[in-house]
């Protein structure tokens, strides 16, 4: 039998590799794969790094400087860690242009899981409306995931529209701000949820709070923004070890899946990839189950429809999470200390579901510990010096929300190929729904006034509104229909429209909740495995 | 900008920031990023810059109450200048290098109460020291605007 050949190794690929190896199942995966460094001293905490390193600027702000963030960048609060600059290095052969939307692309050994900052959030019933499955169905895979990978969480007021599952370990210790966060909710938690419709507890994380496997619990060195040295932090690379040791598993990296031929039935028989020489390498597939990431899988889709029938569809209805970041001074913790070992990412989660309204918004609480301070001094409205001065009296107190919006698949919203230029390039283009800038002032309002019932100021000018795409929780583009028309897919993720193709990305997503997708992916990804080879 | 100049500069910005002299770590790597980095092209030298970024970090080189002065007015009036980039670049550096990390993180005795009258205190300085700069500094860039409009630009400054 012709082995499953699995594109791409991220979140969704490696979960379902495992799953079928775990069933006996040959797995081929086709990766490009680039690999990050090993990590550096690992035992030694963030302070720790810096005394003990000979070049100590050359890992936090690259060789040459790449992290280092001047006045007049446009971007993100934060400079990217160079320890994760292979995440998102690129392959020549891939070309993209975009209307009204900002893709991100990894190639790396783990994909775009591997910068993630490791919420695993499960769907709800409401959630999974459009779904051809309800959360009873998917629940045993999250659990599965959940026991594979190691999740953190607690049964708290978010257990209402966070699912609890089996699976989960006890959370980590709190940071002193987030604990603070949590206490004054605790006391105004009545208020809150009237008002406001806001529920807050513990975040859902995939950080070991206890041994697991060959891998250790968290010991709190502080270094989880450069990527932890430990492994107590899950990544995807690290299920792909995991599938290495099977003697059914072959791993071929350096390879850039382009397209897939069909037979004279329409099925895939051939899968073509080149490698950085240009040599073209073909693999025979029983199966193929594209798992490269939603735009990267409609890619290889596309140009595999263009070299069969010379016709290129549009493939509609992609979707991503609209995030809006809302730094906030917690006016508590002004002068307060804060502690550089400790959990890096956000420890504290919250929901708002405005009265009178069907949609929730999810918030992921992030209290800042050792973040470079140098791109957030700058945007301060005070001279360097005296920003600098101001900073440590708030840099206790300061943390940001990070706040998730629903999309939903519409028409005007699509991904095509275009062929007028060799190679041929990714189109997608997006448009905003009109109501949207109304609904986003709003639910920022709310927030604020969330936050300021929680003790924390929320500076207006300092809200940002990510761009469409910032998110990289791509979907939607070949959804799963219980009817079979073109361009959709089956519960089980198989194309109606070729019989031996499978999407275990979130392509298949026919709607997009408010959440991150990635703990999702991984349970669909495995339930696709589970029940349909 | 030749090396000692570069030196001097990261060493007073350094104790403009955190009132200390910086190790000669972060100084070495202040000069290397004047030579190596793509984000330093046009910081390294006089060709780079127009004329009152150039008067600015001249001026802020000299010590680091002109350092003060130089940022107080760049943070409104030219918030992209050379010599806040500069400035940037030293606390990045000071940042990922101990003991003047060490200082970056050090909290202040004295609570919420400490820490609101320290930055009513800072805010104060800093309007007071923006007002003295923009009297220092507009009449020094009017003066070269009206004398640009005399000569023709140079690449930069068109």
């Amino acid at each position: 039998m012709d082995p499953i050949l699995v594109v791409g190794s991220g979140a969704s690929g490696v979960h379902f590799a495992l799953t079928a190896l775990r069933k006996g199942r040959q797995v081929t995966m086709l990766d490009v794969g680039h690999h990050g460094p090993d990590a550096v001293l690992p035992g030694e905490t963030l302070n720790g790094l810096k005394r003990r390193l000979p070049d100590p600027a050359g890992y936090f702000l690259g060789p040459g400087f790449e992290s280092l963030v001047l006045p007049g960048h446009e971007g993100e609060y934060y400079a990217f860690p160079p320890s994760k600059e292979h995440v998102f290095r690129p392959r020549q052969e891939f070309q993209v242009q975009a209307e009204g939307f900002s893709p991100l692309f990894s190639f790396a050994e783990g994909g775009l899981g591997e910068v993630w900052t490791g919420g695993c959030y499960p769907f709800n019933d409401g959630e999974l409306r459009a779904f051809p499955f309800g959360y009873r169905e998917l629940a045993p895979f999250y659990a599965k995931v959940a026991e594979r990978i190691g999740i953190t969480g607690a049964s708290d007021d978010l257990s209402a529209v966070l699912p609890l599952h089996d699976g989960l370990s006890e959370p980590l210790k709190l940071d002193r701000h987030s604990a603070l966060l949590l206490e004054t909710y605790q006391g105004r938690r009545d208020y809150l949820k009237r008002e406001f419709g806001c529920l807050m507890g513990r975040a859902r994380l995939t950080v070991l709070s206890r041994d697991l496997g060959g891998r250790k619990q968290c010991t709190y060195l502080g270094r989880c923004l450069w990527g932890c040295p430990t492994q107590a932090f899950y990544t995807p690379s690290l299920t792909l070890a995991e599938c290495r040791t099977f003697a059914k598993f072959q791993y071929c990296a350096g390879l850039y899946v382009d397209h897939f031929r069909m037979d004279a039935q329409g099925r895939v028989e051939k899968v073509v990839a080149y490698s950085a020489d240009g040599q073209a390498h073909q693999f025979a597939a029983g199966s193929l189950v594209l798992a490269a990431g939603t735009l990267s899988s409609a890619r290889i889709f596309l140009e595999s429809i263009y070299q069969a029938s010379g016709k290129v569809p549009e493939l509609r209805g992609v979707m991503d999470n609209r995030q809006i970041l809302m730094p906030f001074v917690n006016l508590w913790m002004l002068g307060r200390p804060w502690n550089p070992e400790s959990y890096q990412y956000h420890q504290v989660a919250m929901a708002v579901q405005p009265p009178g309204t069907d949609e929730c918004f999810h918030g992921l609480v992030t209290t800042l510990k050792t973040a470079l301070i140098h791109p957030l001094v700058q945007t301060l409205p005070f001279d360097l010096g005296t920003g600098v001065s101001a900073f440590r009296n708030v840099h206790g107190a300061l943390g940001m929300v990070n706040i998730n919006f629903p999309d939903h698949r519409r028409d005007q919203n699509y991904v095509t190929l275009d062929v007028s230029s060799t190679p041929h390039r990714l189109a997608v283009h997006y448009h905003p729904d009109r109501a949207e800038p109304e609904h986003l002032k709003r639910t920022v309002a709310t927030f604020r006034r969330v936050l300021w019932k929680l003790g924390c100021f929320a500076p207006a000018r300092t809200v940002h509104v990510r761009p469409m795409g910032a998110s990289v929780h791509y979907a939607g583009t070949l959804p799963m229909s219980d009817k079979a028309t073109p361009l959709t897919c089956s519960a089980h993720c198989r194309s109606h429209d070729i019989e031996n193709l499978y999407f275990a990305d979130g392509s298949t997503f026919p709607d997009l909740p408010a959440k991150n997708i990635t703990f999702s992916l991984m349970a669909n990804a495995t339930r696709i495995a589970e029940e349909a080879f | 900008m030749n090396r000692a100049e570069l030196e001097r500069e990261c060493r007073t910005y350094a104790r403009y920031l955190i009132g200390q002299t910086p190790s000669e770590y972060v100084v070495g790597k202040y000069v290397d990023f004047h030579g190596q980095s793509k984000a330093a092209a046009g910081l390294a030298g006089p060709a780079g810059l127009d004329r009152f970024d150039q008067f600015l970090v001249g001026v802020s080189a000299r010590g680091p109450l002109w350092a003060r002065l130089a940022d107080a007015y760049a943070s409104q009036l030219r918030k992209d200048s050379a010599v806040r980039k500069k400035l940037i670049v030293t606390l990045a550096l000071l940042e990922c290098t101990p003991p003047s990390s060490e200082v970056l993180d050090r909290v202040d005795a004295g609570g919420p109460l400490g820490a609101v009258v320290r930055l009513a205190l800072g805010g104060m300085l800093y309007a007071l020291t923006l007002v003295v700069s923009v009297a220092i500094f507009t009449p020094v860039r009017l003066a070269m605007a009206v004398r640009l409009g005399s000569r023709p630009a140079t690449r930069r400054e068109r």
